[in-house]
Order: C-alpha cells, then structure tokens, then sequence
C-alpha cells in the first residue's frame, strides 16, 4: 500500500515535471539552444500567476494561462533581440547568453519582487481526494490534471497543425524548410515563446503548493535537465516518460531511503542511463 | 507589501531631507561642530537574498531600528557621541559567502564588531574569520558548536540549539499534560547547523523522558515535495510532531499535515513557525501551531511596539535578538570608551546587561560567560493565536492561555 501510495505521489509529481521539461526540450530540439535560464522562466511564470491572483483574485489555474502568455511574449522577444544573434555563434556564446539571461532575470526579480517567499490561498490548497486507503493531495492532483491537458495540447499543435509541421520541419532541417517557404526565423521565435511559455505555465500550476522567490529556479534547473537528457534531449514524448520517472523515482526513494539521498538515487540511474543509453530512454525520432 | 515598501521609501527620503537639512545647519555653524567623533563602523551579515532573505530582512529591520534610536539620541556617548555606521552585506545562504563578507568587512570596512548572521551554518564560518582577526561577534544563531569551541570573541544572545530542542519538547510534554498523555513523537529536521542541532537537544530531552521516537527524519534545506515526508509520519502513528524548519519547509509542511488531516499537535523549532509570513501563508490554518522560540515579542512591549510602529508588523524574535546585539555592543562601547575590538570584547565579558533592549530578553538581562553564552537566555514556547505570537509557556512568562485546536 505504501508502495502504491508512493507510485501515485510520484506519478502527480511526474506529471509536472514533465509539462515544464517539454519546454526545455522543444526548445533544444527546434532552436537547438541549450537554454540554461529554463527554470528561471518557472519563476517568471510563478511570480506572474501570483500577482494575479493577488491583485485580480484570480485562481492561479486560470494565473497559468495569464503565465503562459505574458513568458511566451517574453519569449519571442528574447529569441528575437537576443538568442537569434548567437545561433550560429559558437557555443561558448551560446552558453554566456543564457546563462547570462539567468543571471538577470533572477536579479531582477530580486530588485523587482524582494526576496521574500510568497505564497497564494485558494480553497483547494489544504484538501485532499481520498479513495480506499490512498491518499492524493488536491492541489497537486489539479496540477497533474492541468499537465495532462497541457501536454495533450502541445501534442495536438505539434502533431495536427500546419504549424506544428512547420516546426517539425525546421526541426529537422532548416535549410529544406526554407527552400518549401517556411520562416525559421519566425519558427525560432514561436518555438522559443513556446517552451518558455510552457515552463511558465508549469511553475504557476504548482504555485498552490509550493511558495515563489527569486531563487526558486535553482531547485527545479538540474531536474529539468535531468528530466530531458533520461528522455532524449529534444525528445518531447521522452520528456513525459522522463518526468514521470524522475517524479516517481524521488518518491519511492523517499520510502526506502532517507529524503537526503532522494536525489542520489535519481543521479546513480541518471548516470546509468547516460553510460548505457547515452541517446535517452526513448531512441530519438523527429 | 505595497504599504511597507511606500513607508521605506518615505522613510529613505525623510532620512534624505534630514541628511540635507542637518549639512545646511552644519555649514551655517561654528567651525567647533565640524570635528564630530568618527563614526563606529559596525558589520551586519545575513542573509538578504535565497532561501533564508526573510529572515535576513527582519533581523535587519531590527538592528536598525536601534542605530536610528541610538543616532537620533546622541550617538554613542562613551566615545563623545559618534554615530553608529552600519556596513551592511548580503551573505546570501551560502556560507562561503558569508566567510569572504566577514574577511572584507573586517580589512576594508574596518568594522569594530560584527553582528549576524541569522542561520547557524553562516555565523560558524564568520565565527572563524572573527576569531582569527580577534573581533567580536555577536549573534542570535542557535548552533552548539558556535560557543562550544572555546572561542574567545563570539557572543551568543539566545539559548543554545541543544537547549532550545529540550525546551521544545519538555515543555510541549508539560503542556500536554504530562509524559504518561503523549509517548509516540516524530521529529522532523532540516539538515543544515540549526536543524541538526535543535533535533539533537529534542532527541536526547525525548530518550531521556522515555518517549518513544516512532518518526526522526532530516530533509534537505530546498526541499520542494515534502510528500514522502508526510506518509511516513502518518504511517508512524505519532502523536505530536516535532519540525525544524525555515520557512518554505515549515509551510509546505503545514499544509500537507493539514490535506491529510492529520491533527496532532505541531510544535515547531523556532524560524519558520515564528515569522508573520508563516501566518500570512496558511492563513486560518496557523491558528493553534505552537513553536519553541529563544524570545517573543510580548515579553517586554514597551521596546518591541516600537518596530511595529515602523515597520507593520510584530517584531519577530531574530529582529528583537539583533535589536538586543546591537544594544549590547553600544552599551559595551560606552563602557569602554573605545571602539577598540579588544577593548570592546572585554566589556562585554565584564558586565550585565539590564538596560535598554537586554529588558525584552527572558529574566530581563544579559551576562555573557567564558565561552561567550548569555547565561540568563532561556526558551519560551509561543502559540498563533488569531495571528499573534503568545507565549504561553514556562508560566512565569506567560502572557496568554494555550488553546486547542479542533481540525
């Protein structure tokens, strides 16, 4: 039983994580940038569903999509004015740029916001669902819920739309989406808004159950990768698989193991997987 | 928020205006005026960015309130009313940090003494630097270690972490009503200086009382899931519970007892239970939460309204603790006459404390022994009542009576 109750923990846990990595990935796998500010993007998406609900007493359910929309237009200005100039750049750049983005936002949140946690007060924050003798908390059963729907969304725009073509075209060659009359460019900065958006969103879902400060990225930064690597950089289906082992990992661990060496174990199959399966758990397919 | 940003703000231009005011008035007198005593430079460390920010901030906010106080009276009138200059650094939560702040403070700021730095973890690495350089700190840090190494120029104004965790739970006992009503406890920790040594006093006060400890678990600092945490406290079957937590940890805690119903008595480990952000965050939900705490703010409250006036909000126990260090180290100065580190240590050591804000400590003042330990320091237990902090426990502090709470 407590086996079973820790699977479904992780499983609730996995289900975000997985919605904010397949951000990460989609931009690795479209724009090819490693983009290390990722997780700062989270606390972006956090402090934007908490001021709505502090302000506009909305839900941070209904924040998410607020989130989503302020970062994806944050987004497409960062990949339009900053990242466009170091995409053929060597990846030292690359890396300085985003890392450099990191930096400033989490200062700037710190000069902006104040350092202090903040937290949100909706109804659903103390509840729990019951069922036999399992026990699910309410708020991140709502966030699993909400990253089902996300990523069932994400699926349907990559995987139905025209533009979900075109930027699995550009994915996969740039150069031969250009010549069939795509934009990359313009593809570049979609896909980029996109996955910071995503990320964004995933961090106000779990602004119920958690607090947000400026350094709240840093817990969530080395997981996010984590989570994409498991899965096959670039991989949005593999990011779901990772997510959900990653957050079942941590949770079972937790039953065995005291809670420090929960992410010892996730870094030992972490590195397992890297020396025996360096391409990620799921081969990479565009 | 908004409202005690707006008052910093005005409070900054006050200061500003003031500043002007004071050289027009200055340029407009004799000559004589113009040799004011140097300034003392004191150092301030905490941590005022990641995890720990709000309990930097507060602390902060505390110790400037006295060097406004003691500047607005005169200054300090041992060494013919120099002001008091605080030289204030962000340690972050990162004790490294806090070491290579303390190395500046002390060869560039020229700092006399040095107050800080909150967290446990922080204050041991400044302790090395300050013993070294033979300059006094004074801190409200909880760790066992920070007296107990046989320093000779560190200061600790609260009781010790060990103390502090026997507190917490022979008075929660006390108050339940005795050992023979609760014998299955969990005690819960984060796994930095502080946490590890307030659960060690816990530990031991609960074998030495013959409880059983059906629960006894560290988790990492950043914790961000406390889940598992929770399902292994409710599979213990304990019947108080015990965390040492700042504060993320404490109200992610809180919040999962209260989605699993679980409702026996939470006694907290000071920090995270006893700062207006905790019932801020959770809301009705604090109401009822005890906490082990090394002083509250309804002891002596003709000192602590004062912060409340300024600042909105009670004045937590880290702002009335570096309140205190602060006046401590003034009266030190006064008595000595010096500014001198040497001179100032040995003041310190030779004195008691009853004026000023020594009055809000438990048994109304300060005496430091050898190994530097406020020897009249002495923990209370407080309970959120309608978002107060009341302390209800040992009786002769007692401002409130305790209630129950029905979940």
């Amino acid at each position: 039983m407590a086996l079973l109750q820790a699977i479904l923990d992780g499983l609730m846990l996995g289900g975000v994580y997985a919605v904010i990595s397949i951000g990460l990935t989609l931009v690795f796998g479209v724009v090819s940038i490693v983009n290390f500010a990722q997780a700062q993007f989270l606390m972006v998406g956090m402090y934007v569903a908490y001021f709505a609900w502090r302000h506009l007493s909305l839900d941070p359910l209904l924040g998410s999509l607020l989130a989503f929309a302020v970062v994806f237009a944050l987004g497409y200005l960062i990949q339009q004015q900053l990242i466009r100039r170091v995409l053929k750049a060597p990846e030292v750049a690359q890396i300085f740029l985003t890392v450099g983005i990191l930096i400033v936002l989490e200062n700037l949140a710190l000069i902006g916001f104040g350092s202090e946690f903040k937290s949100v007060q909706v109804w659903y924050q103390n509840e729990s669902l019951e069922f036999f003798d399992l026990i699910v908390s309410m708020p991140y059963a709502i966030a699993f819920c909400a990253s089902v729907v996300a990523g069932l969304v994400i699926w349907w725009v990559l995987a139905k739309t025209w533009w979900g073509r075109t930027v699995r075209a550009t994915a996969q060659d740039p150069m031969a989406a250009k010549l069939i009359g795509i934009d990359p460019d313009q593809v570049y900065r979609l896909a980029f808004g996109l996955g910071v958006g995503l990320t964004a969103f995933g961090g106000a879902i779990i602004l119920p159950y958690l607090t947000v400060s400026p350094s709240v990225g840093e817990q969530f930064g080395v997981l996010m990768f984590t989570v994409v690597v498991l899965g096959g950089l670039g991989n949005v289906l593999g990011a779901v698989v990772g997510g959900v082992c990653v957050g079942i990992i941590q949770s079972v661990s937790g039953l065995y193991l005291p809670l420090q060496l929960q992410n010892l174990v996730l870094f030992v199959v972490f590195i397992l997987t890297l020396a025996l399966r360096p391409e990620g758990l799921l081969r990479h397919k565009s | 928020m908004e409202s005690k940003r707006n008052t910093s703000v005005s409070q900054q231009r006050r200061r500003v205006l003031g500043g002007i005011g004071a050289a027009g008035l200055a340029s407009a007198l004799p000559l004589s005026l113009h040799a004011q005593p140097k300034a003392v430079n004191v150092g301030v460390i905490l941590p005022l960015s990641g995890g720990n920010a709000q309990f930097g901030i507060n602390s902060r906010q505390g110790i400037e309130l006295v060097a406004d106080e003691i500047n607005a009276s005169g200054g300090l009138k041992g060494l013919g009313g120099a002001k008091i200059n605080l030289v204030v650094a962000d340690s972050t939560s990162t004790p490294t940090n806090a070491a290579t702040v303390a190395q500046r403070m002390i060869g560039e700021n020229d700092c006399c003494a040095i107050l800080g730095a909150f967290a446990s973890s922080l204050t041991l690495a400044i302790s090395e630097v300050t013993e070294r350089r033979r300059v006094p700190l004074i801190t409200m840090s909880y760790a066992d270690q920070l007296t107990g190494r046989g320093y000779k120029h560190v200061f600790q104004v609260t009781p010790k972490g060990s103390v502090i965790g026997k507190a917490q739970f022979d008075y929660a006992i006390e108050l339940a009503g005795g050992s023979s009503k609760v014998n299955k406890v969990a005690i819960l920790f984060e796994d930095t200086a502080y946490g590890t040594s307030t659960a060690s006093g816990l530990r031991a006060a609960a074998k030495a009382a013959g409880a059983d400890i059906v629960m006894d678990e560290a988790y990492p600092l950043g914790i961000t899931d406390v889940t598992p945490l929770i399902n292994k406290l409710r599979a213990s079957r304990a019947q108080m519970v015990f965390p040492v937590s700042y504060l993320n940890d404490s109200l992610l805690i809180v919040r999962a007892l209260r989605q699993q119903r679980l409702n026996m008595p939470i006694v907290g480990g000071s920090a995270g239970y006893v700062i207006p952000d905790f019932a801020q965050a959770l809301g009705d939900y604090s109401e009822g939460v005890l906490s082990i705490c090394s002083a509250n703010y309804d002891l002596d409250t003709s000192m602590t309204e004062r912060y409340r006036k300024r600042f909105n909000a009670f004045m937590v126990h880290e702002a009335v603790e570096h309140a205190v260090s602060l006046d401590v180290l003034a009266q030190s100065i006064n008595a000595a006459k010096s500014a001198k580190p040497e001179d100032i240590t040995q003041a310190m050591r030779s004195q008691t404390f009853k004026d000023g804000w020594a009055k809000t400590m438990t048994n109304g003042q300060i005496k430091f022994d050898e190994s530097g330990l406020n020897t009249y320091a002495e923990p209370v237990m407080v309970q959120w009542q309608k978002k107060e902090l009341v302390t209800v426990w040992p009786s002769k502090y007692a401002k409130g009576k305790l209630i129950q709470r029905n979940v």
